[in-house]
């Protein structure tokens, strides 16, 4: 939820409440106001009925013309003698209309016999009073809620907007582009402080990203230049004639480990790369499309260990790839589905536009197939492999939304890619 | 023929400036930016091996300079990164070649060779041992005045042992140099073998001599019996 929405929303509750309360309890101070005033009339009234019965003694009902004005009933022998005031419905003489009436009921003698004595005031004028009360000030309450709630929103969303534009330029910041994060200074001091927090964290997160950058480039070319000497040296080395075989042997040994190394050091320098994502020039490729080709240039590796490659619903499977990490995906399931062939097997390319699969005959699986994406995870222990290929094909489908699954059963090894659901 | 190396390792340097001095070439070497600055004004180089990360300076920004001075002069860059962006960046300023560290001297060697070929004779010269007469622009090889029909593979293979002759040559050098860098080596050794074995064949075919020679099984050598 948005946080103006959510202010909104608490400060809409709130004043609906207050409101609320307010509106009730001015309700009630007018009742209480009203039945003051008629209670206090229908008391002055029971005065002037004991003054007139004083003077008299005795009590007419023609003194009184109004209708419902007082009620006298004897009542005989009566136990209750208090007072009270109830509120009553009346009907009218005329049209037979119920009306409300407050009433004052109060015993007294009259000529020795005990009479019930009810005078009565009309409310109508009072309820109305209230009525027109309540819906003007209901009126007047509802425009100022209206009024105070649009001047909040347009008030925190002005109050808000340096926040929300420092936040849409955070949305937009790119760790790997040269540019710094730019941020405005408002006027108000909480955001400018946030603000200078934020630039600062942008630019030391940049320079650290630079500096991870530099250092794997770095630590690869220290690698590589000494690899290079040892290569070089070694190259020379075989010139002599004065070699006895077993020194060549030794020589030969050195020379493979350097080789493995180069390739180690080369595998791990693309993991960083794929990891610290410093391939950003994305392109549609075709997978398909690729890997067909992949196999048609390794031709000659797969008619030397005689095997059958069958291509089947070649659908183009596009992907945003940048071109580099497509070439080294494709390379590397096709250099596994030779690599763990056997001689006379077969390898099969299919795609239908969804799942692209590269199956391939081989040995049955040793090791955990659960962990065969991981680093350094060698099926056997080959020497010419440095097991780092089934985990850069993992690396990058797992950067580029797409998933690859393995499975193998009776000796046919399959890998299958398809798009994770929810990515492009 | 004279080849300057820029290469700030020394012994890296030392190495390619032995093997091509062997190979006939008048070698001389930089070790720094400012070095090498120097000697492209003062001198006129066939071919200039340089690394791109110096010390003091940019390996692209002395192609350029190199560029500007000399145009005909060959660029063969050696960098141990492997970045497309680096090729292609070596490429557009006019560099002829890009090899990643480490590389062997023997390829290394032979894509002098090739780029000096080029730009001295448009490739229009034949490359000669003995009876042995190849034509690199039609790619057409002949034994005795005989053509042998070669395949591409063992055309390429004949052409790196003329590049490097009486040298010994690793499998593995030989092997990337046929198909590149990511070939898995097992299979790539044994494919080597049989190329070789073809070519020798072929040759031996035409009345030719036996000039390959296996060297204790870490790889061959071409030349004289």
């Amino acid at each position: 939820m948005k946080l103006l929405a959510k202010t909104n929303r608490i400060y809409l509750a709130f004043s609906l409440a207050i409101y609320l309360f307010a509106g009730l309890a001015f309700y009630q101070v007018v009742r209480i106001l009203i039945y003051n005033e008629v209670e206090t009339r229908l008391k002055v009234e029971k005065r002037d009925f004991e003054a007139y019965l004083k003077q008299h003694k005795a009590w007419s009902d023609t003194t009184y013309f109004v209708e419902n004005k007082i009620d006298v009933v004897p009542v005989g022998r009566q136990t209750r003698l208090s007072e009270t005031f109830i509120d009553t419905l009346i009907q009218n003489r005329y049209d037979q209309e119920l009306m409300p009436f407050r009433q004052l009921t109060f015993y007294v003698p009259i000529q020795g016999e005990m009479h019930r004595v009810s005078i009565r005031k009309s409310l109508i004028q009072s309820y109305q009073l209230i009525e027109v009360i309540t819906v003007t000030m209901a009126a007047c309450l509802g425009l100022l809620l209206l009024g105070t709630f649009w001047f909040q929103g347009k008030l925190s969303g002005r109050l808000w907007l340096p926040f929300y534009e420092s936040l849409s330029r955070i949305k937009r910041f790119n760790l790997a582009s040269a540019t710094p994060l730019q941020l405005d200074k408002p006027e108000i001091n909480e955001f400018r402080e946030l603000n200078e927090v934020l630039r600062k964290m942008g630019d030391k997160m940049q320079q650290d990203y630079r500096s991870l950058k530099e250092f794997t480039e770095n630590a690869s070319h220290e690698i590589q230049t000494p690899l290079a000497l040892i290569n070089a040296k070694v190259e020379q080395l075989i010139q002599s004639e004065k070699l006895t075989e077993t020194q060549t042997r030794w020589i030969e040994e050195i020379y493979q480990a350097s080789r493995r190394m180069a390739r180690l050091n080369q595998g791990l320098l693309l993991l960083a790369k794929i990891d610290n994502q410093q391939f950003t020039n994305n392109q549609t490729v075709d997978l398909a499309a690729l890997l067909a080709e992949k196999l048609n240039a390794m031709d000659e590796v797969l008619l030397h260990k005689r095997i059958a490659v069958e291509i089947r619903n070649l659908v183009p499977f596009t992907v945003q790839l940048p071109p580099a990490l497509a070439d080294s995906l494709v390379a590397n399931l096709v250099n596994n589905a030779i690599k763990h062939n056997h001689a006379e097997g077969r390898v099969e390319l299919a795609s239908n536009g969804k799942n692209l699969s590269l199956g391939n005959t081989g040995n049955a699986l040793v090791s955990n197939p659960e962990r065969l994406f991981e680093r350094f995870k060698k099926e056997g222990s080959s020497l010419d492999s440095v097991g780092l290929g089934l985990a850069i094909i993992k690396e990058i489908c797992d950067t580029y939304g797409l998933q690859v699954e393995y499975a193998e059963s009776n000796g046919w090894h399959r890998f299958d890619i398809f798009r994770k659901i929810g990515a492009d | 023929m004279k080849v300057l190396v820029v290469e700030d390792e020394k012994g890296l340097a030392e190495s390619i400036t032995d093997y091509m001095n062997k190979e006939g070439y008048l070698c001389e070497t930089a070790g720094t930016f400012r070095e090498a600055d120097e000697r492209i004004y003062l001198y006129q180089y066939d071919c200039v091996i340089v690394d791109l990360t110096l010390p003091d300076g940019d390996g692209f920004q002395l192609i350029q300079t190199l560029k500007k001075l000399l145009a005909t002069t060959g660029v063969i860059i050696i960098s141990a990164r492997n970045a497309l962006e680096d090729k292609i960046r070596g490429l557009e300023i006019g560099s002829d070649d890009y090899l990643t560290k480490p590389f062997h001297l023997s390829e290394l060697n032979a894509r002098v060779k090739s780029l000096i070929r080029r730009r001295n004779f448009g490739g229009h010269t034949e490359i000669r041992f003995r009876e042995i007469r190849v034509n690199p622009s039609s790619r057409k090889v002949y034994v005795n005045g005989q053509l042998a029909v070669l395949s591409r593979k063992e055309y390429d293979l004949l052409l790196y042992f003329l590049s490097n002759i009486d040298v010994v040559l690793t499998k593995v050098s030989i092997a990337e140099h046929l198909w590149g860098d990511n070939i898995d080596s097992a299979d790539s050794l044994d494919m080597v073998y049989s190329h070789i074995k073809n070519l020798r064949r072929k040759l031996l075919e035409k009345g030719g001599s036996d000039y390959v020679r296996s060297v204790y099984g870490i790889g061959y050598k071409f030349g004289e019996p």
